[in-house]
């Protein structure tokens, strides 16, 4: 019996791709838990339906429109022809295939809005953003990179995408969360911030480790063709010879990541706070996406210190301007996103540095975040125009649980006493013992 | 009237719960009502924190009790709270003494002592 290496070929990369798409898809399970853990019990339903939604419209809406707005875009910014773009509606199933592990990154880029703007954006304004991602946002994003737009010819290198996909999605995060404007009682009229702690840190850290997870189907999945067949007709090993390197590159960083969030967050307050580990975890992920293929393990371990680091900063930054990111999106994915596109010429193995290269990626940087940023303030505008942006001041007070949903996530919530004397949280949506710190002093 | 029934409130830590449950039961004054409440007294501010941003917490989840006492000394069961929720520390709690003026056993329509 002879083997054909094209057949084994064709095989061994379908199994891949699609085992790398199944784990990228997992990652919407660490979104809805790490996104559900930030919000308050009352907005714990609406944030697990955007969630769901999210997938469910935004996915058929890169299937049937983005992906062909990806082609359309690369073909315009390169002088190319339009013809054939939609071909993959009626293409065949391995193209199907690689189609999905797209849609599955498109729906990352997606889903990290929901974050930004939880707890008071509308169900029905926030899905025809996501429509809008899945459709034109990503689709031109990825065009104008891997499709071979524009950014290609400059020679832009985003491996799995720090830029392409997360910066991305952390900018529209961002403007959304300036457009649609923060959570009442989050800003004192003088402008100084309120904490409003979220229901659940075992879910935002569950998200967390969930998302990491995934996060090696996105980065090594990137490496997606295990064999090519050489011109003597002979196997041989493709994009996947780097797969090691950048698995313990993706394991690496998310250490790196936290270790940096953690230490800053202990110097501040002499405590180590779990959420910003996680949330330093996940910017060291970030990160990493444009260079994990081409980058020593040494150099990502500093990477991923200071995108844990600028976490911490860069959420403060946010909190002094006014904006409310409730889940951090922008610290966690927009500029730690920029901190790996930018970083690529530092730390690639395959080139020595060069100035231009740092040039290529600042423009990818700016463009990507410039096209992310303007399409963002002219569709939420014009939500926020005609009413879709944010649920009323009635409907924030009393949840978005039981004015979009009807629901109460957590009926019982609190209500336990055991005999044991163990008191739990009281079941309100009120922080009873969470008062912001009016400044009262101890007193009998 | 004076009915010789005391209404006992006290607010005590809740893992204190437990050990004055059991003091109430030793002196003979086993019956109480149970709420969960968050109250502020002279237990100390307390910093809390979410992604770094501090925050000050001066409610302080307590455990709120309601003893009525008629057959024994109302002083023993006060005491028996007093002993068994002392930490010594802020925050240990009050207790409050007050009369009442009649009482009614939903079951048999016993009215005054005979009702407790």
């Amino acid at each position: 019996m002879t083997a054909d290496p094209a057949v084994i070929a064709e095989g061994v990369n379908l199994v891949w791709v699609l085992v790398a798409t199944f784990l990228v898809f997992f990652m919407h399970a660490g979104f809805g838990m790490l996104e559900s853990g930030q919000v308050r019990s009352k907005n714990v339903a609406n944030q697990l339906s955007k969630n769901l939604l999210t997938w469910g419209i935004g996915a058929i809406g890169y299937f049937v429109i983005g992906a062909g707005v990806s082609t359309i875009v690369a073909a315009v910014t390169t002088g190319g022809g339009l013809e054939g773009a939609y071909g993959y509606l009626f293409g065949s199933s391995n193209e199907w295939a690689y189609l999905l592990f797209g849609a599955a990154f498109s729906m990352v880029a997606a889903s990290i809005v929901s974050g930004a703007v939880a707890e008071r954006a509308q169900l029905g304004g926030y899905l025809v953003f996501a429509v809008a991602v899945g459709t034109l946002i990503y689709p031109v994003a990825t065009g104008l990179t891997w499709g071979g737009g524009f950014l290609a010819g400059l020679g832009y290198i985003d491996f799995a995408g720090s830029g392409v996909v997360h910066m991305v999605g952390g900018v529209c995060g961002l403007v959304a969360a300036y457009v649609v404007g923060p959570r009442s009682g989050r800003f004192d009229t003088d402008g100084s911030p309120n904490v409003i702690p979220g229901h659940s840190l075992p879910y935002a850290v569950l998200g967390t480790l969930i998302l990491a997870f995934g996060w090696f189907g996105f980065n090594v999945g990137t490496a997606v063709n295990v064999f090519s067949v050489t011109e003597a007709g002979e196997l041989a090993i493709a994009s996947y010879a780097s797969a090691g390197r950048i698995a313990i590159n993706t394991a690496l960083v998310m250490g790196a990541g936290s270790i940096g969030a953690a230490a800053l967050s202990y110097a501040r307050t002499q405590k180590v706070d779990p959420l910003m580990t996680a949330n330093g975890l996940l910017a060291g992920l970030v990160s990493v996406c444009a260079f994990a293929n081409i980058a020593h393990w040494s150099t990502v371990l500093v990477v991923g210190v200071i995108a844990g680091v600028q976490v911490v900063l860069v959420f403060d930054l946010l909190e002094k301007v006014g904006i409310d990111d409730v889940c951090a999106v922008f610290p966690v994915h927009g500029s730690a996103g920029a901190l790996g596109v930018l970083a690529v010429p530092f730390v690639d193995t395959t080139s020595a540095f060069s100035v231009s290269q740092l040039g290529v990626q600042l423009v990818g940087v700016v463009v990507l975040a410039a096209w992310a940023a303007a399409t963002t303030l002219l569709i939420y505008g014009g939500l926020k125009a005609v009413g879709w942006a944010r649920v009323s001041e009635q409907e924030e007070t009393d949840g978005l649980d039981a004015s979009e949903h009807g629901v109460e996530t957590y009926p019982e919530f609190g209500q336990q006493l055991s005999g044991g004397g163990t008191a739990s949280v009281p079941g309100t949506d009120t922080p009873t013992a969470t008062d912001g710190g009016s400044g009262v002093s101890d007193d009998d | 009237m004076m009915t010789e029934i005391d209404l006992v409130f006290a607010y005590i830590r809740p893992d204190k719960l437990g050990d004055v449950k059991q003091a109430l039961s030793e002196v003979g004054a086993p019956s109480l009502t149970v709420t969960n409440v968050s109250g502020r007294g002279s237990q100390p501010t307390k910093t809390s924190q979410w992604r770094g941003d501090e925050y000050s917490v001066d409610l302080h989840q307590k455990i709120k009790l309601e003893c009525i006492v008629s057959e024994i000394p109302t002083d023993d069961v006060v005491e028996a709270i007093e002993n068994a929720a002392h930490t010594g520390n802020p925050g240990d709690g009050k207790i409050f003494v007050v009369g009442v003026d009649n009482a009614v056993q939903v079951r048999t329509g016993k009215r005054g002592r005979e009702a407790v």
